[in-house]
């Protein structure tokens, strides 16, 4: 029982803080949004912090660390609401390393630890929704290659990425391939998403893909996992730094005469926005230190975890706004934009209904951090 | 980090365990299993069992005869004891009032009043809130006027749960009104059995007396029983009040009503219902984010590395809880909670039962525990003091 960050850890919480502070000003950001809403300098500088090697073992390159080091990265991204989407870099990393014949891990591993290669999951499609089961793409042995047809959507800087995860049916069961981006057959549709950030439909037509393994299903669920246990950590972050922004507001702006962190109303909201923050806190660490768990011990925790997460994300960024006032409907005003990051975060990877449905459908007897 | 328990501390839960399994008498038991009414000998029974192995006071030092456990340890015992179904402790004596004893009281006071508490052979009542005083609890008005080597006190206290079996009170009591109102209040232990005090019983919503009111006219208090100095007793009433800090989320007993609830939906047919499982759910995702924030709270206690400002907020999630479980074994029973009979609350009762029996106690539990969002400061004075973290 220990919830101590390691003196290493909080190393490398400064080094992302530090650049974030320094590196990714709001002003740039808002740069790169007009600019599409991903800016492959700033992913490489993230690149240049090591950062994309976290679950990539040293053998190829990366740092071969966990999760927690995975959360302290990804809270301190979301204190900055980085576009660069980073949480693929983990799901890449991780999956690749997990599950990936050793040719292919030497072929890719190294350039996704060194920022060269951005690797993103593609696993969204029109009927699935957030189930991980349902899959209408296919792919079909052709010779030692693979074939692959299918339509994904909302892929992370899916125009931008060098190559994208994507699981397809191969018989009556669900596999999980690798699929370059200027393959011949891809064709993808970017376009701006809610945090500012980019995203793309991607088509494959008779795509060439290297297959990462037949067991896809078992692939695809961690792979979601370590996405969610990122979203998670990311959006501790966010709201953090939303509560530290609300709270500055309330002790700064005047009405009445006087600063409106004097109203006791004003008081009691910025109390239950702290205590959803340390809720979703709680629950973000239970992800990450539950992210090496066996898998149904695993999923059921994510669920758990994504079911406050998403509750305290709508609660805390609501009412930041609403403490703002009209400044805080603006697109000028730093905040809007962190509550429309909180808001893309609920619904990635599975909103708070699905998660609760999730929960339900696993409910048993007992139950506790420990069960 | 870490989620894991040491092996060590595992194995302390299993002797722990093992002992509360061979301990704790299967009647008790089964009324906590069953919310069936707590007779005092029940209550007290359980305790001197405790205080005969040295843990009615399980949190106290060795110095005091307590077990000198860490924060981790105590946790762990309490969780056991709580999913064994063991009642909780009645705290005024062991939990409240002993811990300013050891810290302010005399050789002499800690000599004479510790053991019976550690023994649980005296019942102890807690005399804070007064009629006029409740979460402005400075401004309390029961008087004690120094005469000689006497305390002659007057006044009314109220909402002392379980005073009609008290037979000492611990009271904050006005001895001056110079200066701010907290400056002039005394940290007083009365025998409830000095000529004087009269206690009256406050029947509450769920029809049950559970607290009462204690009247002072005239009782003479030998000045040997003040704690520390006069004037000084606000300072020592919330180095009582920051006591048990985790312990007050009951997070251990949610998690034991959790199962209730679970067992109470399954036999009235809503477990399978989809709109009254999701609800479940819900709780059972608030049990286990609260259970994490009283173990990063109690982490931080045991490493010393971590300052958190969070532990304002077990008070106020905890309390939000323990209503929301209560609330939702009532709506399992729908229609068969309507029904309040007071003595299919006994157990044994050989009456017929409207409903299942597990219906029974339901409302009346339901109502009992509105009492927690306002007892130990109300949430609202605890958004205040979150707040102060907050904004300052």
């Amino acid at each position: 029982m220990d919830f101590d960050f390691s003196d290493d850890q909080e190393q490398l919480r400064d080094a992302v803080r530090k650049w974030v502070d320094k590196g990714y000003s709001f002003e740039r950001r808002r740069a790169a949004v007009k600019a599409g809403g991903f800016s492959r300098a700033a992913y490489g500088e993230i690149a240049e912090l090591g950062l994309c090697g976290l679950y990539i073992g040293e053998a190829h390159g990366g740092l071969g660390m966990g999760p927690i080091e995975g959360m302290v990265v990804m809270e301190e991204l979301g204190r900055g609401i980085v576009l660069e989407p980073f949480a693929q870099t983990l799901i890449a990393g991780g999956v690749l390393s997990g599950y990936a014949a050793p040719a292919l891990q030497t072929e890719w591993l190294p350039k996704i630890a060194s920022g060269e290669a951005l690797v993103v999951l593609a696993q969204q499609e029109r009927a699935a929704r957030y189930r991980l089961d349902r899959c209408d793409a296919t792919a079909s042995a052709s010779g030692s290659a693979w074939s692959l047809n299918a339509a994904k959507s909302i892929v992370p800087a899916g125009d931008q990425a060098d190559a994208f995860i994507v699981p397809a049916r191969v018989g009556d069961k669900i596999a999980l391939f690798l699929v370059r981006r200027d393959a011949a057959g891809v064709r993808t549709r970017g376009y701006g998403t809610q945090d500012g950030g980019r995203a793309a439909e991607v088509v494959f037509q008779n795509a060439t893909a290297s297959l990462i393994t037949t067991d896809g299903l078992t692939a695809l669920e961690h792979a979601v996992d370590i996405g969610i246990a990122a979203c998670c950590a990311e959006a501790v972050g966010v709201m953090d730094k939303t509560m530290a922004i609300t709270a500055e507001y309330l002790n700064t702006r005047k009405q009445f005469g006087v600063v409106i962190s004097s109203f006791q109303a004003l008081r009691h909201r910025a109390a239950d926005m702290k205590m959803q923050l340390e809720l979703a806190r709680s629950m973000s660490y239970y992800a990450s230190l539950k992210l090496n768990a066996p898998a149904p011990e695993r999923r059921a925790a994510m669920a758990r975890a994504k079911v406050q997460l998403g509750q305290s994300m709508r609660f805390v960024g609501q009412q930041a706004v609403q403490l703002h006032g009209g400044i805080g409907v603006t697109d000028e005003y730093i905040v809007s934009h962190y509550f429309k990051k909180l808001t893309q975060l609920e619904l990635t990877y599975g909103d708070t209904l699905h998660h609760l449905g999730e929960v339900s459908a696993r409910m048993e007897d007992t139950a506790g951090v420990f069960a | 980090m870490d989620l894991a328990f040491t092996p060590e501390e595992q194995q302390f839960r299993t002797e722990i365990r093992a002992w509360v399994r061979d301990n704790l008498p299967a009647d008790i038991s089964h009324k906590v299993h069953n919310a069936l009414r707590l007779s005092r000998d029940d209550m007290q029974r359980w305790a001197k069992i405790l205080g005969k192995k040295g843990w009615l006071g399980h949190a106290w030092p060795k110095q005091f005869g307590g077990p000198g456990w860490n924060s981790v340890q105590k946790h762990l015992f309490e969780e056991e004891c709580a999913l064994a179904g063991a009642p909780r402790v009645v705290p005024f004596g062991p939990v409240m009032v002993a811990p300013v004893i050891m810290a302010f009281g005399n050789a002499e006071q800690q000599q004479r009043f510790l053991p019976g508490i550690a023994s649980g052979e005296v019942w102890w009542s807690q005399g804070y809130s007064e009629p006029g005083s409740g979460s402005d609890l400075a401004s309390v008005k029961t008087r004690a006027e120094r005469q000689g080597d006497k305390y002659i006190v007057n006044g009314q206290k109220t909402w002392t749960t379980l005073g009609q079996y008290g037979e000492w009170i611990f009271c904050l009591v006005r001895t001056s009104n110079e200066g701010k109102p907290q400056t002039g209040i005394s940290f007083l232990l009365i025998d409830m059995k000095s000529p004087g005090v009269s206690v009256r019983p406050i029947v509450l919503l769920d029809g049950e007396a559970e607290v009462n009111e204690v009247f002072f006219d005239n009782v003479e208090v030998p000045a040997a029983n003040l704690i520390g100095e006069e004037n000084k007793g606000w300072t020592y009433a919330k180095h009582l009040l920051s006591h048990e800090r985790t312990n007050i989320a009951d997070v251990n007993r949610s998690k034991r009503e959790l199962e209730r609830l679970k067992r109470i939906a399954k036999a009235e047919g809503v477990y399978e219902d989809v709109r009254f499982r999701d609800e479940i759910a819900r709780l059972e995702v608030e049990v286990v984010a609260l259970e994490m924030l009283v173990l990063r709270v109690l982490a931080a206690e045991k490493s010393g590395k971590q300052s958190l400002d969070i532990a304002g907020l077990l008070k106020i999630r905890g309390s939000e809880l323990q209503q929301r479980y209560a609330e939702l074994m009532m709506l399992a029973a729908g229609p068969y909670a309507v029904p309040l009979v007071h003595e299919a609350m006994e157990a044994g009762w050989q009456g017929d039962h409207v409903g299942a029996a597990h219906c029974a106690p339901l409302a009346s539990t339901y109502f009992n525990l509105r009492k927690t969002t306002i007892y130990g400061g109300s949430n609202e004075v605890q958004r205040n003091i979150v707040s102060q973290v907050v904004l300052g």
